[in-house]
């Protein structure tokens, strides 16, 4: 078989995947979200009411807006400390050595780890009565000795940035440690040879060069911090209240426990918009080098 | 202060920075696996030393919580999830590699995209379609979903490793007297196997840890462990020490698998936009 | 064994055109090389012949038979690869006995085969290695093991010895050439080194932007250029080139120096050919005309002398001997048998 043939056919099983997995869920949500799509209610599904879905969303629902708002904080707080507190992290790894080797290992540990066992374990470490974090926080900081972390909206939010973060630092870490060991040697050498110091080596050579991959990991993190579902699920289950309700939380409990399908899915494509954004610049990136 | 001094100094902060960093990294881990082994009543005092035990195990195997199924059902989830998808995968990888495609690019941003479409957007219309079709709360309709997750990944992934097998030597097969599938037969899977194997263990893992898509379909038969951690709320609120042995179970084999794989992992999570 | 043919072959991308519209007779047994700097579309020219690559338009014949839609496997050639393409899952004598097994050959006939052809580039012993356990050198064996292992009609060799080092090239250089000689098989040769281009080639291909600039024996193309590219490309170092005019039957620098007596018709402007050998190195006033040392280099073997003259710099080759300074003043003379004109517009030779 000619070549010309046969390149199509070896894609053509992962296409039909992907179409089938992805690309028809997607078209298949935007229809239901023109629907009333009441799980409870048969032929609901096909009843089409254009776009009174998204128009309750934007001006009937406090909820929604809510949970966006929740969503962008979580977003710029979850992706800007865990950016620089990972980068801090792999500036103090990268050498390498014994120690600093073992720590990038055991750094594999918590990225492995379920993010829903994330959120379980941060609800253990803040348990009121025998968390440990809760008991660390309380003798550092007394004021916070006696607060029930959880159930305090402020705090409890705090808790879901803290496990987000403690569950992405490890991923960032690895990924900017392989930036560090791609900026050339010789141009740090060349840059101390000159008289500058360690920040200032840092700042005018290593950080604009490790400047692509910084924007990598930044766009990464913002698309899987805008999708966050299993640690706020798992943590606070968007409570107490809705101070923890992201946008995923919110389209799932609109859709699976209330059956609001039409409605959920209509806010699922509101959702799908910045992904796209998002996306593009990403993949701005992945085809730099082509 | 001389400079030597300065550097020696300098180096015991930075040593003591990554033991505090290793340190808060563990903690919440270590914490869950001195839980697993501590009896109801320890967990509740903030105790370094116990008496360990084993029951916990033992307890959540047994009924009512019968962990055991929800292991059964992750194992063969994810198993035949990766089963499927790298073949596919692999043979894909293959031709975005190494041949020119009309819309190759287009394809391959659409692949790189649906990774990042938001789970709960693809859940809904499977719910729906599942409910109807009678694949709701079944190791099959989770399959089918975990494939939209781990297709992408897979794809990415092997092309990344393909790219790296030189073309020479797929050549010189050629000229030898291979025809096409014989190459990717005789000389790209031999030289690709590592890296079809650590894509593999890339996808088990995420499949194993997928949890919003168990969540939605599943509420019995087909429920895996992840989900299975819910059952652990008793009357009187979480019951720790059966929580966190189940904990183990669920991330023991993970962790033993990233370990084997940690040199790809950056590699596999970021399709090849770095590095 | 068969002769090659290409009829008017080309290969374009888009716009880019890597092969323009060649022909090319390689005679059966004929030691062919394709010579020139990269990108000049050698290595393309080949990888059509091995089917890697289809061609945009022509033909290719090998023996009688067209190949255009054949698949390489096909085509009954065997191909040494610049990076060797060792399949790095095998042993040696695995990688060798390959193209053996994949044809169908008979497990018994298999073994001896591929020991004969390993004891012909001295491999013998490493037969059950991999390749990774080899060195640079013994790979290169390997590759060249695995063509050989067939007789087939055509060796394909694409720039085999560019990633050997300097040394070691020149010891296989001559292996290779021994063994093409022993084989009588009909080779093709890509190059970028002039010096494998001349030692190798029964005949050379030289190959600029898609289009064979000359074709001929090795002492043609040194000796009778066909034009500046040739000129310029072939020898080390390159040949001297010097702007001018032709006079009254005299060559005249731009610097308005009458240098040498040529046989042409008066141009308004001319280039000077002259190899620096031809250039001999007097004391003086005793040379056609008197230069400034810019720069004095001792080979061992010979000296190089890079000479300013007018706006422009020249390198004559002096005696072994010789030592002279910066700044010294000797007389250089043209040796009038080998001198070559040529038009700078067309770059075209033009008799001398």
């Amino acid at each position: 078989m000619r070549d010309n043939t046969l390149k199509y056919l070896l894609v053509l099983p992962a296409v039909l995947v992907v179409f089938a997995t992805a690309i028809w869920p997607l078209i298949e949500a935007a229809r239901l979200s023109f629907t009333v799509g009441r799980l409870n209610r048969p032929g609901s599904l096909d009843q089409y009411l254009g776009w009174e879905n998204y128009t309750w969303a934007f001006f009937e629902e406090p909820a929604f807006w809510n949970s966006v708002w929740v969503t962008a904080v979580y977003t710029v707080l979850t992706v800007g400390l865990t950016t620089i507190l990972a980068l801090g992290l792999a500036l103090l790894l990268a050498p390498g050595g014994r120690l600093r080797s073992a720590a990038q290992t055991l750094l594999i540990l918590p990225f492995a780890m379920s993010p829903a066992l994330i959120g379980v374990s941060f609800r253990f470490m803040f348990n009121p009565e025998f968390g440990l974090f809760d008991a660390f926080f309380g003798v550092v900081i007394p004021p916070l000795a006696d607060v029930s972390w959880l159930a305090d909206p402020t705090l409890a939010f705090a808790v879901v940035v803290m496990a987000d973060v403690w569950g992405w630092i490890p991923f960032l870490t690895l990924v900017l440690i392989g930036g560090l060991a791609s900026v050339p040697r010789d141009t740090i050498e060349a840059a101390q040879v000159d008289g500058a110091s360690g920040w200032r080596v840092f700042r005018d050579v290593t950080l604009p060069q490790l400047g692509p991959v910084l924007a990598v990991v930044i766009i990464l993190k913002a698309i899987f911090s805008l999708k966050t579902f299993d640690q706020v699920f798992m943590l606070t289950n968007g409570g107490p209240g809705t101070a923890t309700q992201t946008l995923s939380h919110y389209i799932y409990f609109n859709g699976m426990k209330y059956g609001q399908i039409g409605y959920s899915a209509s806010v699922a494509w509101l959702m799908v918009i910045p992904m796209i954004f998002l996306t593009y610049a990403y993949a701005k990136f992945v085809f730099r080098k082509a | 202060m001389t400079g030597k001094q300065r550097q020696r100094l300098l180096g015991t902060v930075q040593v003591s920075l990554i033991l505090a960093a290793i340190f808060v990294m563990l903690v919440p881990i270590a914490w869950i696996f001195l839980a697993a082994f501590k009896t109801h009543v320890d967990v509740y005092q903030l105790k370094l030393f116990f008496t360990p035990t084993l029951e916990n195990f033992g307890t959540v195997f047994d009924d009512p919580y019968r962990l055991g199924e929800k292991l059964f059902n992750s194992t063969i989830v994810a198993l035949v999830t990766v089963v499927i998808a790298i073949p596919i995968a692999t043979l894909a990888a293959y031709s975005f590699s190494r041949f020119s495609l009309r819309g190759e690019t287009l394809m391959l941003v659409i692949i790189l995209a649906t990774q990042f479409v938001p789970a709960v957007v693809i859940i809904l219309p499977f719910f729906v379609m599942f409910r109807d079709i009678g694949l709701l709360d079944t190791r099959l309709g989770l399959i089918l979903v975990n494939l939209a997750i781990v297709m992408p990944f897979a794809i990415w992934m092997i092309k990344g490793f393909i790219d790296g097998i030189p073309m020479d030597t797929e050549e010189a097969a050629m000229v030898d007297g291979s025809s096409r599938l014989q190459v990717i037969r005789n000389i790209v899977l031999p030289m690709a196997a590592p890296g079809l194997l650590t894509s593999g263990i890339f996808c088990f893992i995420i499949a194993w840890n997928e949890f919003l898509f168990a969540l939605i379909l599943t509420n019995k038969d087909a429920v895996t462990l992840p989900i299975g951690l819910a059952l652990f709320k008793g009357e009187e609120g979480d019951l720790w020490n059966l929580l966190s042995a189940a904990g183990i179970i669920i991330m023991a084999p993970m962790f033993v698998l990233a370990l084997m794989i940690r040199k790809y992992f950056v590699q596999g999570m970021t399709m090849g936009a770095v590095r | 064994m068969a002769e090659v043919h290409l009829k008017n072959l080309t290969k374009r991308w888009g716009d880019f055109i890597g092969v323009d519209d060649q022909s090319l007779h390689i005679a059966d047994q004929e030691f062919l090389v394709l010579l020139g700097p990269s990108g000049c579309g050698k290595t393309t020219t080949m990888r059509m012949i091995a089917g890697l690559e289809d061609p945009t338009g022509g033909e290719i014949w090998i023996g009688d038979r067209m190949v255009n839609d054949d698949l390489p496997k096909n085509r009954d050639v065997a191909m040494v690869f610049q990076n060797y393409g060792l399949y790095p899952h095998m042993t040696i004598f695995d990688n060798i006995a390959y193209p053996l097994r994949v044809r169908g050959v008979a497990k018994a006939e298999i073994g001896p085969r591929v020991e004969k052809a390993a004891a012909q580039v001295e491999l013998t012993e490493f037969l059950h290695r991999k390749p990774k356990a080899l060195s640079g050198g013994q790979r290169q064996r390997v590759a060249l093991a695995r063509a050989i292992v067939r007789t087939p009609k055509v060796f394909l060799m694409d720039e085999p010895l560019s990633n050997l080092d300097a040394k070691l090239r020149v010891t296989m250089r001559a292996e290779l050439k021994h063994l093409s000689r022993a084989l009588k098989i009909t080779t093709v040769y890509v190059t970028h080194d002039q010096i494998e281009a001349m030692t190798l080639a029964d005949r050379v291909a030289v190959m600029r932007h898609g289009v064979i600039q000359q074709l001929g024996t090795p002492d043609e193309i040194y000796n009778d250029p066909a034009n500046l590219f040739v000129a310029g490309f072939i020898g080390s170092p390159a040949m001297n080139l010097i702007n001018g005019s032709v006079q009254d039957g005299m060559f005249v620098t731009t610097g308005g120096t009458r240098l040498v007596k040529v046989k042409a018709a008066d141009r308004a402007r001319a280039i000077l050919g002259v190899r620096a050998d031809d250039l001999t190195v007097h004391e003086a006033g005793q040379g056609d005309i008197d230069v400034t040392i810019y720069a004095f280099e001792n080979t061992g073997e010979s000296t190089l002398l890079t000479v300013q003259w007018g706006k422009q710099r020249v390198i004559a080759r002096g005696d072994r001997h010789l030592r002279k300074d910066q700044d010294d003043v000797v007389g250089i003379r043209l040796n009038s048998d080998h001198l070559y004109l040529f038009d700078p517009e067309t770059e075209q030779r033009i008799d001398v």
